[in-house]
This record gives C-alpha cells, structure tokens and sequence, in this order.
C-alpha cells in the first residue's frame, strides 16, 4: 500500500505577526525612557578671554562658607530662601549688576548650585564664580 | 413595482493594516530608544528649581562624589587628566557641554579644580546636573 501523500503548504501563517510586533512595542514603550537632563548652564571663561575690569559698585559677592553659611556683601547673612529676594531688589536698583558667587573650598558643592539656582529664578544673568579666599590664607 | 434591496452593511473592521501600523510604530521606538551606557558614580544631585532641559547630544559627564572620585566614561581619573580627556572629545563635537554630575556634599575645591581644568581644554560650556526640587 502506498501512503498518501501529506500535503504541505508553502505558506507561512502570518496572523500572528501582529501579536509578535505589540509584544516587541509595548517592550520598547516600557522600555524607553525620555530622560531629560536638567541642569543649570554656565559659561566659564575659557582661555582666550581678556579680563574685564568692573567697577566696584557693579559687583555684588555672595559668599558662602564652609560651615554651610551665606552671606551678601553689604547685606549680611542670609538664607538661601532670601537670596532671591534680595537679589531681585538689588537688579532693579542696578541691572548692570554682576554677581560674584565665592564659595569657600571646604564648602559643600550643593550651596553653591543652591545659590546659583536662587540667582536664576531672580533672573539674574550676569554671575560669575570664584573661589573664596581667606584672609587667614 | 420594484422594491429596492436592501443594502448590507459590513460591520467588521478590516485589521488587515494593523500589523504595519504597529510595525511603524515598533521600528520609531527600536530607533529613538537610548540604553544609558555609562554608570557613572553613586551620588545625591542636589536640587535646583530653575533646571532646564539640556541636549543630550552635546553632553559630556563628569561625574564626581563626596569622596573626591572623578569618573569620566566610567573610568576613575585624576583632576590632572581631565584637560587631556575633555579635549578629545571638543574636538569630536566643537558644542560641548560638559555636564557636572556632583554629588551635593562635595567640597567646592574639587569642582573648582575640575572647572579650571576645562577651561584649560577650552570647554567653556558647563551645565551643573540638578534634580527638579517639588514643593
């Protein structure tokens, strides 16, 4: 007896195709993350750039020191929370205003980016930083 | 008298096009999609409310903690190596923007330290990394 033939189709199935591409999507969609990193930008001066001379009543220092204190030249101790304030007057009087940001070395990083965010949110765009020298140095 | 037939109306939706349509929409996300290649270091940002939105492109990171370890690429480097690092890739993409990823209780010595080597490099464009502070 001879056994019938099977016959086999030539044709792949692709019903299925769609469930293969949702699963590898909703992968990707979870997957993905639209990271965006914020961050405060600064422009350093880089080594080309002349040194420009100011006059002193166009410069304001806020000082920050390593015991984590804040202090205005000509104002005095402040909060951070106070610093926008301040500094908001202190544009409107003189908006030729530079600020000076001097952190002391020992200081923690997380001040200065505390101070630098206050002097953003006053609107302030003229900063610059230096670090702090002592007279004990 | 002639009634008119009736008209069928199908009711199925055709699913044909589904496949290609998530086809598209698989191959956008496959090609926007970017797996985070670099470790960095474990570190607490500090928060800013003033943050903005940096392009990723141009970003180049250092990262730095308390205990005064600098990573770049995620390899521990030493201050003095920075300049030589952060030139090679300005040349590479002329509008960096070097990202510093610091923890907020580092000294300020070390970010100062890191800031004048890349102005050695001439990498003037920085952007201090902060979390968005909620209220």
């Amino acid at each position: 007896m001879i056994k019938k033939r099977s016959k086999v189709s030539s044709e792949f199935s692709t019903a299925s195709m769609s469930d293969i591409n949702f699963l590898l999507l909703i992968f990707f969609l979870v997957s993905t993350m639209f990271a965006v990193e914020k961050g405060l930008p600064m422009a350093l001066p880089g080594k080309g750039s002349k040194t420009v001379k100011l006059k002193r009543d166009n410069v304001l220092n806020v000082q920050a020191y390593a015991n984590g204190s804040i202090v205005i030249r000509g104002v005095g101790p402040v909060s951070v929370g106070e610093i926008k304030s301040v500094i908001e007057r202190k544009l409107e009087a003189n908006p030729k205003l530079v600020i000076v940001i001097e952190t002391h070395p020992e200081a923690d990083y997380g001040i200065m980016v505390d101070i630098l965010d206050e002097l953003r949110l006053a609107r302030a765009t003229k900063i610059s930083l230096r670090t702090l020298r002592t007279s004990a140095e | 008298m002639k009634f008119k037939t009736r008209q069928k109306i199908e009711s199925h939706i055709p699913t044909a096009s589904m496949a290609d349509i998530v086809l598209l929409l698989l191959i956008f996300f496959m090609v926007t999609t970017i797996f985070k290649l670099e470790e960095g270091l474990p570190i607490t940002l500090p928060r800013a409310e003033s943050g903005a939105d940096q392009e990723r492109e141009r970003l180049v990171h250092i990262w730095a903690d308390r205990f005064s370890r600098i990573s770049i690429n995620d390899k521990l480097v030493r201050t003095e190596n920075i300049n030589a690092i952060v030139a090679a890739k300005l040349e590479e993409n002329r509008g960096l923007i070097v990202a510093f990823n610091v923890d907020h209780r580092t000294k300020y010595l070390l970010v100062s330290d890191i800031m004048e080597e890349l102005k050695d490099a001439n990498a003037v464009n920085v952007s201090f990394t902060s979390m968005y502070e909620e209220d």
